[in-house]
């Protein structure tokens, strides 16, 4: 079977997850992804895209325990399958063997 | 510090249920994080901004996150549906007087809005089948006298004829003789016939889809001796149709006619009636006032050709009448077109324009066939909801296993179409009974129109309309109830369905008691017309048509009646006392404003009018054989008030005044009487003495209580002096009263409907009061035991009823005060509504709610209160 596609903010949700090991849910994650990448992130994008891997079977969830500060409301826990896993590693690969091509690889300068 | 609620509301609304714990979370952990960071302001805006994100539709399915199709089982299989049935069939049987009531109610109400559909239907029906109608306009003349602005359909007599001449675009015209019909004696050998019809042009067959059995439409009127007869005429006189052709047949034994063409017997739901019908060529003939264009009766119809428009054909014949009459200083006088088939409907005018007429009463009723429905629907939503109770259990556990709520509103709603159902059959049947009763109170001619899909499909949608308004209160506030607390017993209605119930039973008693105050008004007003002063005797005065011989021999007539016992005075004039259609314009007297036109009703008359009329004269004296000068026309004018005060004399008796340029004087003045009917006011009247006229009403004025005798004696001259005719007369009192036929008939619906209305009101109450005691059974045990008498208790419990329905009262008085005042205005004279009317609707409404609701009540309060404490 080919590899299920995964636009780039998927993926990047999809490492996040894998990132924080067990301690995934919507607003954590946001807030992982806002700090590493700069970019400002909106809560329904997070949800949305969580829901899609969740489908894609990517990502697994459960309910985790209530906290007083969301007024006594469950988080949904995510963590990722075996199958997210492994797609993540295929874009990976696939990255790397193209770096690998580049005659010139870019200097530190222009890169960012 | 806690997000914004009215945020948490729109996400609670929008998003799928399954996810709203999680997200909701989420965006509170958000939100306290943004407080630290930003400030509580700044973070419930973006609390805002966040939830708002979360609405954004998105391809596939209409929210940020989808929501999860229901996992339980399809609940409409076969099974499911046969259980809803018999439980639905359970329901019935088990509480048998409430179905009863629900049935009952709804099955009057629908029978009722059947009723009315059906006459609305039949009122909107006529003169709809012509095949050229949308061609074919009335004409009428608008004309402004002395300041007012008025219009009327009676029209110049070659007007017609000149219109297709001279207009392109009108392709064919005809006149009609349409104010009155004319009662003719026929005669073909023997048989010898009065019968209705009147004169028409010769394009009217051409225009107008009378379908002919003989002749043609292009030769059926174009002969001053043709005649065309309906079917029924032509079979009574000559057997068939065929035979009647070509053949001749004696007219007002004057002359020979010859049937020129035979029509199929006019349909009921045409407004025009006639069963002969004469060529307009021979009106002219015997109307030779019609060659002069200041005078109007007739009505004139046109048919337009295909592509004209009729905006356009109004305006170029707006000034048609100038061109054959110069222009009256201070008149003016124009050509309007009206749509042939709206001409029933709407044929009243105010201000020179067209207002209203039938479609009134039509509106009314579909206003009142609406209400009916709707308080027979507030009814069953009233019991089902009162009842609930008892079926909140089967809620609770169809929810436990898994019903869904719109399993459960597709339950209630289905029993609320199937219980519509059983009505609306009990409704048709009950249609089928009445419609006799009712054809003969309106003279309609309904009938269930079985053989058309049109009904039935009217009745499906009368079934599903019923059923959807009646059950969906029912449905959502039973589907609504919580299973946990409904099993465990504590189920308490919240303030608001009480309150919604209350409201229910306000709305349906302010229905009534506007229906109730308007039959009271309409009574009121009928009496009132029936009772007032006319200013003539209206008793014991006897009317006899002015026809064959007696056009000749009336002096003789009046001379040989005056001797039979019984027989007071005689006189006669043109038209009747209830009916004057005839003005004149051209009224002069000394020091009159030649700038102002003022128009006259007038009035033709025999010798001893005031006498026979029994009218008051103010000064003066009436038309008197005495006075020689009197039998030279145009020589004396009698006046009524109104025209005295238009014309302003100081003196009047034996001043100038002018009729058409002829001088007389004025010889008295009677006290203003009404010749027309109370819709208008009194019009400025001149009358002149005109014995030689070959049509009229001979009045007979008799002795009260010797009526009969006199009738015998006119009979026995009346033959003796014109033996061709056969002797016809009417009762005064009795014409007067067909004045006002539709009024009256208006008025016995509105008492019909208002009865109905409250009894289907008091079926809800019934069903509600029997509810609430049967709910305080224990408080009324408790209450008896510790001493309460029965009176106390009957009042407790008939308290509750009697608040609402003052309030309804309340509400309905000024809004029935308004209703029929707008009605009141259609009359020129006319009663004042009293405070006591409202009372007494008011009254009536108390004492009927509080006699429906005593029954349970006293019912509830002689209960032993050991039997209903002994069940705990």
């Amino acid at each position: 079977m080919k590899r299920g596609y995964l636009g780039e903010f998927e993926e990047i949700v999809l490492l996040t997850v894998a990132v924080m090991e067990g301690g995934a849910y919507g607003v954590a994650v946001t807030h992982e992804i806002a700090e590493q990448t700069g970019r400002s992130v909106r809560l329904n994008q997070v949800h949305a895209a969580l829901e899609r891997l969740e489908d894609k079977g990517m990502l697994k969830s459960e309910m985790g325990e209530p906290t007083a500060e969301r007024g006594g409301r469950r988080k949904r826990l995510f963590t990722t399958t075996a199958y997210g896993r492994r797609t993540l590693q295929e874009i990976q690969e696939v990255r790397e063997s193209f770096w690998a091509k580049l005659l010139n690889p870019f200097r530190p300068a222009t890169s960012l | 510090m806690n997000p914004p609620r009215h945020a948490d509301r729109l996400l609670q609304l929008f998003c799928a249920p399954h996810r709203l714990e999680e997200i909701q979370g989420d965006l509170h952990e958000e939100f306290r994080y943004q407080v630290r960071r930003v400030g509580v302001q700044k973070a419930k805006w973006r609390y805002w901004w966040d939830i708002v994100g979360f609405l954004k539709p998105r391809a596939g399915w209409p929210f940020a996150i989808k929501r999860r199709k229901h996992s339980t089982t399809n609940q409409m299989n076969a099974t499911m549906i046969s259980n809803y049935f018999k439980i639905a069939r359970r329901n019935l049987i088990r509480n048998k007087a409430f179905s009863g009531l629900n049935i009952a109610g709804l099955a009057l109400g629908m029978a009722c809005s059947l009723l009315i559909m059906l006459s609305v239907q039949d009122e909107r029906s006529v003169d709809g089948f012509h095949a050229n109608g949308s061609r074919l306009y009335q004409v009428y003349e608008r004309s402004s006298y002395d300041g007012k602005v008025e219009a009327s359909y009676t029209t110049q007599g070659l007007l017609a004829d000149e219109l297709k001449r001279v207009i392109p675009e009108i392709e064919f015209a005809s006149s009609y003789e349409g104010n009155h019909l004319y009662h003719s004696t026929f005669e073909v050998g023997e048989k010898i016939n009065k019968v209705e019809g009147t004169y028409a042009g010769a394009d009217f067959f051409r225009m107008f889809s009378y379908p002919l059995v003989q002749g043609t439409p292009e030769t059926a009127l174009n002969t001053p001796i043709g005649i065309a007869i309906s079917r029924k005429i032509a079979e009574q006189f000559f057997g068939s149709p065929e035979k009647a052709v070509g053949k001749a047949i004696r007219y007002e034994n004057r002359e020979d006619l010859i049937v020129t063409a035979v029509f199929e017997n006019v349909p009921a739901n045409s407004s025009q009636q006639f069963d002969f019908l004469r060529s307009w060529q021979a009106y002219v003939k015997e109307n030779q006032w019609v060659t002069n264009w200041s005078n109007t009766s007739p009505h004139t119809l046109v048919q337009l050709r295909p592509a004209a428009d009729p905006a356009k054909v109004e305006a170029k014949i707006k000034d048609f009448i100038y061109r054959y009459k110069p222009k009256d200083q201070g008149s003016l006088v124009e050509l309007a077109l009206q749509p042939y088939p709206e001409k029933y409907l709407h044929s009243t005018f105010k201000n020179g324009q067209i207002d209203g007429g039938r479609i009134e009463y039509v509106r009314l009723f579909s206003f009142v066939a609406v209400f009916i429905l709707l308080i027979a629907c507030i009814n069953f939503m009233n019991l089902a909801t009162a009842r609930s109770t008892k079926r909140a259990k089967e809620v609770g556990v169809r929810k436990v296993v898994g019903a869904a709520r719109t399993a459960l509103m597709g339950q209630f709603l289905g029993e609320a179409l199937l219980l519509t159902s059983v009505s609306i059959i009990l409704a048709v049947g009950l249609v089928a009974l009445l419609l006799p009763v009712f054809n003969t109170l309106t003279e309609k001619h309904l009938v269930l129109p079985v053989e058309q899909p049109v009904f039935w499909a009217s009745l499906l949608g009368l079934v599903a309309l019923t059923g959807f308004v009646a059950g969906s209160y029912p449905a959502l506030f039973l589907s609504s109830l919580n299973p946990i607390r409904v099993l465990k017993g504590s189920l308490k209605f919240s303030g608001g369905a009480t309150f919604f119930r209350k409201s229910l039973v306000v709305f349906q008693f302010s229905l009534s008691i506007i229906l109730i105050v308007g039959m009271i008004v309409m009574y009121r007003q009928m009496q009132f017309i029936q009772t007032k002063n006319l200013g003539y005797d209206r008793e014991n005065l006897v009317y006899i048509p002015i026809e064959g011989d007696l056009i000749q021999k009336y002096n003789l007539f009046k001379e040989e009646s005056g001797r039979i016992p019984g027989v007071r005075s005689v006189s006669r004039m043109r038209n009747s006392p209830t009916v004057n259609d005839h003005g004149v314009s051209d009224i002069s007297w000394s020091g009159k404003d030649p700038n102002v036109a003022v128009s006259f009703s007038d009035e033709l008359v025999g010798f001893d009018f005031v006498k026979t009329m029994n009218l008051k004269l103010k000064e003066g004296r009436d038309f008197s054989k005495e006075f020689g000068a009197d039998s030279v026309s145009y020589s004396g004018f009698l006046l009524n008030e109104t025209a005295l005060k238009k014309i302003g004399y100081q003196n009047p008796i034996g001043k100038p005044l002018w009729w058409g340029g002829r001088q007389g004087t004025i010889i008295g003045i009677v006290q203003d009487f009404h010749f027309n009917s109370m819709h208008e006011a009194i019009q400025p009247l001149v009358i002149r003495l005109d014995e030689t006229k070959p049509y009229g009403t001979i009045l007979v004025r008799t002795e009260a209580g010797k009526t009969r005798e006199a009738l015998a004696g006119l009979e026995k001259t009346a033959k003796e002096l014109n033996p061709n005719f056969p002797f016809t007369y009417q009762f005064s009192d009795q014409e007067y009263a067909k004045l006002y036929k539709s009024e009256q008939i208006v008025s016995q619906l509105a008492n019909a409907f208002a009865v109905l209305a409250i009894f289907i009101s008091c079926l809800g109450l019934f069903g509600l009061a029997a509810f609430t005691a049967e709910q305080r059974t224990k408080e009324i045990g408790v209450r008896k035991a510790l001493g309460a008498s029965v009176a106390s208790v009957v009042a407790l419990l008939s308290q509750d009823f009697l608040k609402l329905v003052v309030i309804a009262i309340l509400i309905a008085s000024p809004l029935s005060w308004y209703a029929m005042n707008r009605w009141l205005d259609g009359f020129a004279y006319k009663i004042d509504i009293g405070w006591w009317v409202f009372a007494l609707a008011g009254f009536l409404a108390i004492s009927i709610a509080l006699l429906t609701v005593s029954f349970q009540s006293i019912k509830a309060a002689l209960v032993n209160p050991v039997k209903s404490l002994r069940s705990e």
